[in-house]
């Protein structure tokens, strides 16, 4: 998608004029594309001064009496369930396929997806072709990505997405609200050579976008593991993965 | 305002009372945004219910949105208004009747943008725009006419409409970045 698109389709959705099919879609780009995100709310809110025009109109006296009745009953939903129906609505299944024994990963890197490698990678490629039209396009002022990348906590559950560039650039974008107790940092690792090891391409404080300009590595490629760990600020001191694998995934060529 | 997203981080946490404040600052608004899709008061009040219950569930989803809580609780509100006239399910003859006067929508539309103050920022970008684009894009957004709608309208094909809305969604765009 590019600039012009993604501003074209924010222009519809903001306007309406979305069916019903297009405005699944485009809720689930809201949730994961935030070059659209802000597409969206820089233009409804720009328009939002024709709403100032109308005069508000009286508040029926049971109708917030109606509404909490109504919650009551209701549970809200976390934000990774959000995404998941988001893109289920848009026709996505990215819940838990069966899988046969847990992942186990008590060592950063001791499992390495072994038996699940198969189901994780699978999951992980119909995320990110999914993800990818959106995805491979995030980055207007920037070329395309080497490799996106899908990572999924244990329960193979989007967690976060990467994009990985050439120039050693990557795009952490979380897709859920990883707990970052005082003290701790979330450190983002690749493994592209398993005689190197994992190598940290950098850290970040808190479950925001981020971009970290990793260090002079070779070209990111397709089946690259990357994880994201939890480390004792300011980072790990081994210069290797100590803390709990929160993430991980190997990554894909994103759709051209 | 920082009032409704500051609030809307709190409901995001499972506070009710929040919403509640959110509800006390907002509805008047929002029931009159879903009016002028809708028409019908009740019908306008539904939505509104309907919206808030929405909010309440998907919170979390603002939580991380960069604090546009007004835009957004707007987003849901005209977007299930037009669910409404859209499927047509919730609509009797009398509504189907009052949907089919294009003409009272498209005046309560143009009589939006004669509303906007001069002094607004909205109103001077869509001044430069050609009249028929302005139109389609007031229309579409103000009172949810479809492009079908807009095309009997303005008595143009529904082609010609699209086209109008691209080309003025992505001139105002450029002017206010």
């Amino acid at each position: 998608m590019t600039s012009q698109e993604r501003i074209m389709r924010a222009g519809d959705y903001v306007l309406g004029l979305m069916d019903e099919a297009d405005r699944a879609r485009a809720e689930r780009d809201l949730t994961i594309d935030p070059e659209f995100r802000e597409a969206v709310w820089s233009f409804s809110q720009r328009l939002e001064a024709l709403d100032n025009d109308a005069p508000a109109e009286p508040v029926a006296d049971g109708l917030w009496t109606r509404v909490a009745a109504e919650i009551s009953g209701v549970t809200q939903q976390t934000r990774l369930e959000l995404v998941q129906s988001d893109m289920e609505a848009a026709g996505v299944p990215v819940a838990a396929p069966d899988r046969h024994g847990a992942l186990g990963l008590k060592r950063p890197m001791s499992g390495f997806f072994r038996g699940a490698r198969g189901t994780a990678l699978a999951a992980t490629m119909l995320a990110a072709c999914a993800l990818g039209y959106v995805v491979g396009q995030a980055s207007v002022t920037a070329r395309d990505p080497d490799v996106v990348v899908v990572l999924l906590n244990e329960e193979e559950v989007p967690g976060a997405l990467v994009e990985a560039y050439g120039d050693d650039r990557v795009r952490i974008l979380p897709l859920t609200n990883f707990d970052v107790p005082a003290g701790k940092v979330l450190e983002v690792w690749t493994l592209y050579d398993t005689a190197v090891g994992p190598v940290s391409l950098g850290t970040m404080a808190s479950s925001r976008e981020a971009v970290l300009s990793g260090p002079d590595l070779p070209a990111p490629r397709p089946d690259q593991l990357y994880e994201i760990t939890l480390e004792d600020a300011p980072r790990s001191s081994a210069g290797r993965p100590l803390g709990p694998i929160l993430v991980k995934g190997l990554a894909v060529s994103p759709p051209r | 305002m920082d009032d409704c997203d500051s609030l809307m981080r709190r409901v995001a946490k499972g506070d009710r009372s929040a919403l509640a404040a959110i509800f006390d600052l907002e509805a008047g608004r929002l029931i009159a945004i879903a009016r002028r899709i809708v028409r019908r008061r009740e019908l306008a009040e539904d939505v509104v219910q309907e919206a808030f219950v929405t909010i309440w569930r998907k919170a979390a989803l603002f939580d991380h949105e960069r604090g546009a809580a007004r835009a957004w609780m707007t987003t849901i509100v005209r977007h299930r208004a037009l669910n409404i006239i859209r499927d047509g399910g919730r609509l009797d003859f009398h509504d189907a009747d009052q949907l089919a006067t294009l003409g009272d929508r498209a005046a309560d539309a143009d009589a939006a943008y004669a509303g906007l103050p001069e002094t607004e920022d909205l109103k001077r970008r869509l001044d430069q725009l050609e009249p028929e684009r302005r139109r389609s894009i007031v229309m579409a957004y103000v009172v949810g006419f479809s492009h079908g709608e807009i095309a009997a309208h303005l008595g143009a094909p529904v082609g010609t409409v699209k086209a109008w809305i691209r080309r003025g969604v992505a001139s105002l765009r450029e002017c206010l970045s």
